[in-house]
């Protein structure tokens, strides 16, 4: 593990970059998807932003580079009306991104005969607090990527012939979850305490996750009203938990939640942490292949119950 | 029927989110047959295990429990064949959750007591009852519901009597 | 009055004033976030970042009780919050695009209603604010026609000089007074230069040419373009230093409880929600669309202000890259 920040090479972007506007170009003319959902430069400088194209022409605004840091999984959802979702659509897609489109097929979000999968060889994105014209490096990276097991989107359409170079690195989460599982139940709830106490309810975790397609919140309902809607610690506190109950067993850690976090709250390591219990205990891992039930709409007879008495 | 149990320093508040198939006839069996339980706990009857919401146990802490139960049907005997099933695996992964967030693990038991078992329902309400009363209060969850951003914080007297009122 | 304090005095006098009980709420990190939060000691400050949300939370909190309730039989118990409990605030360190859009929101707050949980917190607080020396590719205050050492809306300004300490000119008499109060502290002003301010790199909007435009383009395919990727969060709304909307809840039991006021944003769905079930927003792009009407034209109609200070904030925050700057621009060429 380097102790001073590295570069990762991100030099294939530009060849991606190429072959994701031939490929939606081709599939626009040829009338085989009806929408492109990609991503496009913006105004400041090296960043990036979601784009929907309908026409071919539009092709050439596509782009790949490590500003591309959404999970555009997110616009093919129900919750996200004002995306026509008639037709075949086209979608770029990271490793990451593509579990999400996973789960939502396994949830009869999405068909996969309606989508047109353009997969990316992703060697990594940017972190959230950091400038969009920075370069990628081992300290601007975003921490989801140094767990990432999806370098190579796999079943998807069309994947430009690339092969990303990417470091060893060391691993955000596991080692975050491990030192705060190492300490006392006060120690733990004193962080989460502080971490909480800067939310402010604006909800993006919720509405960028591709799970949250509910058309209804339970959190936005007041009769009964579940979770406190105020933005105090204890509505707050209560909104995270809920959050990261609904997500065990089907987040597969885009960290699109803690991407847009403004006030930097670690939420995606609430979601790993999910992640490995139900990996522990139910040898589940989301986002992998597409499964009618989910681990907690499922069961066996032999599941632990070493908790009950 | 007079109540005689010892006074303590502490009496802890208990919920019990419990199934009306088995949990909630087996306390009942406990009741007709004059075991004595304490009286801390208070029961909330579902019609199944599988009803029972997380979300429900974390608004007990909030509202001021020290202490949550829930029981239900032994595996195999749900009346809806497999409400208990989803339950366990439900609030297993629901308590490590809480755990990760620093809750103490032992005030939340959960429990499987049948309709014949009105013995085991005292044994269990009994010892988290114990448990629970030495531990303490849960403070945790009430003293967040007193905390305000730093904004909207005003420490007034009428406010913190309003608020030890909820 | 124009006066000189040193960084060392500077500190001083902050810790003065916590140590007297005045809240001082300046910018300090909250566990790796940069915010403005009251200090515990003036060394915990930290002015080299834009405080994430902005300084609006002194006088409209994220959250705050309005009233309680209780209920006991028949008897109902109804109590105020007491405006005249807020705590005496000195608001410091705050960045010109923060201060600015105080006066602005004054303007909405003591309009028909005079809503005294705004302007009471508002008495109670002198604003100390900081020319700017850090800027990024988002700032765009120059053009919306504020700059990096304006002083609207400080009752006293502080500009970083060459060499340590700062230059320090007051606007108000609550700016004076405390001055005044701690005029040792204080000395001569030293004549140094100031430090380089942050000029954001933007051309300046012609804001009568973008409301000229607004006025006439309610329908325009302008709307779908920049906001059909719109999420739907509140993210821009919270962290902006002029937005001012919010949502009344309750909260509690049927026996006790707490009536309280909460930052609403325009982005969330249920914003304009009806009880029938319509929502006369029904698509992002027309909550979007609010959003830029509201700071650029309907603000301007009521009050003849601009509800926006060029900080940067929501096009740092939004999920999905919306730019309200771009937009403004875009909106600016459009009758050339």
């Amino acid at each position: 593990m380097p102790l001073t920040s590295q570069p990762i090479d991100t030099s294939i972007y530009s060849a991606i970059t190429d072959a994701i506007k031939t490929e939606a170009e081709r599939i626009l003319t040829e009338g085989q998807v009806t929408a492109v959902v990609g991503y496009a430069a913006a105004r400041r400088k090296g960043s990036a932003q979601p784009i929907i194209i309908t026409e071919a022409t539009d092709a050439a605004k596509l782009i790949f580079t490590a500003a591309c840091v959404n999970n555009l999984a997110v616009y093919l959802t129900k919750a996200k009306k004002e995306v026509p979702k008639s037709g075949k659509i086209g979608i770029v897609v990271k490793g990451c991104d593509l579990k999400a489109l996973t789960g939502l097929m396994g949830e009869s979000q999405l068909k996969r005969e309606d989508l047109y999968l353009i997969g990316v060889p992703c060697a990594g994105v940017l972190g959230s607090t950091v400038q969009p014209a920075t370069g990628l490096t081992t300290d601007t990276i975003a921490p989801k990527c140094t767990e990432c097991d999806a370098h190579l989107p796999t079943g998807c359409d069309f994947v430009p012939l690339q092969t990303p170079v990417t470091p060893e690195l060391e691993q955000k989460y596991a080692t975050e979850i491990a030192r705060l599982e190492a300490l006392t139940p006060a120690e733990r709830w004193a962080y989460w305490k502080e971490q909480f106490s800067k939310c402010i309810k604006c909800y993006a975790c919720r509405q960028v996750c591709p799970f949250c397609f509910c058309e209804q919140c339970l959190c936005d309902r007041n009769k009964p009203q579940m979770v406190d809607t105020t933005p105090r610690p204890a509505g707050n506190t209560a909104w995270h938990i809920v959050r990261a109950m609904h997500l065990a067993g089907r987040c597969a850690g885009c960290a699109e939640c803690e991407r847009v976090c403004p006030m930097d709250i670690p939420l995606n390591l609430l979601n790993r942490k999910m992640a490995k219990e139900l990996k522990e205990l139910y040898d589940h891992e989301a986002g992998f292949e597409v499964l009618d039930k989910g681990p907690l709409n499922s069961y066996t007879d032999k599941d632990d119950q070493s908790f009950i008495k | 029927m007079k109540h005689t149990a010892p006074t303590h320093d502490f009496e802890p508040k208990i919920i019990a989110f419990v199934c009306t198939w088995c949990t909630y006839a087996g306390a009942d069996l406990a009741g007709t047959s004059r075991m004595q339980y304490p009286s801390n706990v208070r029961v909330l009857k579902f019609p199944c295990t599988g009803r029972i919401d997380p979300v429900f146990i974390l608004k007990a802490f909030q509202q001021g429990a020290d202490g949550v139960l829930v029981s239900g049907c032994h595996p195999g005997d749900c009346h809806y064949i497999a409400g208990n099933f989803h339950a366990r695996r439900r609030f297993a992964v629901f308590r490590k959750l809480l755990e990760f967030i620093g809750v103490d693990l032992k005030r939340l038991q959960f429990s499987w007591v049948s309709a014949a078992e009105g013995g085991k329902w005292v044994e269990v309400v009994t010892d988290l009852t114990v448990k629970v009363r030495a531990m303490g209060p849960m403070t945790e969850f009430k003293e967040l519901a007193m905390e305000e951003q730093w904004s909207g914080a005003i420490n007034t007297p009428e406010l913190q009597e309003a608020y030890n009122a909820i | 009055m124009q006066k000189y304090i040193s960084q060392q005095n500077l500190t001083t006098l902050l810790d003065i004033l916590i140590a007297q009980g005045v809240r001082v709420v300046a910018p300090r990190m909250n566990a790796g976030t940069p915010l403005y939060e009251p200090l515990e000691s003036a060394g915990d400050m930290v002015t080299d970042q834009l405080p994430r949300r902005s300084a609006k939370e002194a006088f409209f909190p994220v959250c705050e009780d309005i009233m309680t309730y209780e209920k006991e039989g028949q008897k109902v118990t109804v109590t105020d919050i007491d405006p005249a409990r807020f705590p005496e605030t000195l608001l410091f360190g705050v960045r010109p695009c923060d201060a600015s859009a105080i006066p602005v929101l004054d303007a909405v707050f003591s309009w028909d209603y005079k809503d005294e949980f705004f302007l009471e917190r508002r008495r109670k607080t002198t604003i100390v604010g900081l020319a700017c020396t850090t800027a990024d590719d988002a700032c765009f205050c120059t053009a919306v026609g504020l700059s990096p050492s304006d002083t609207k809306g400080s009752d006293l300004f502080l500009t970083p000089l060459e060499g340590g300490g700062y230059a320090c000119e007051t606007f108000s008499d609550k700016g004076e007074a405390l001055i005044n109060a701690h005029s040792s502290l204080f000395s001569v002003p030293s004549g140094a230069a100031a430090l380089p301010l942050a000029e954001p790199q933007t051309e300046k909007f012609d804001l009568k040419k973008v409301k000229a435009w607004l006025d006439e383009h309610f329908e325009d395919p302008l709307w779908d373009g920049a906001a059909v990727r719109c999420v739907g969060c509140g993210a821009c709304a919270f962290v902006c230093p002029a937005c001012h909307c919010f949502d009344i809840v309750d909260e509690g039991t049927e026996k006790a409880g707490t009536r309280r006021k909460n930052w609403d944003a325009c982005g969330f769905w249920k914003f304009t929600h009806h009880a029938s079930g319509h929502n006369p927003r029904d698509g992002q792009p027309k909550r979007y669309r609010n959003r830029i009407m509201h700071k650029f034209k309907y603000y301007d109609d009521k009050f003849g202000q601009t509800l926006c200070t060029g900080c940067g904030r929501c096009i740092r925050v939004c999920p999905v890259g919306i730019d309200i700057a771009g937009i403004v621009e875009e909106i600016s060429k459009k009758q050339e």
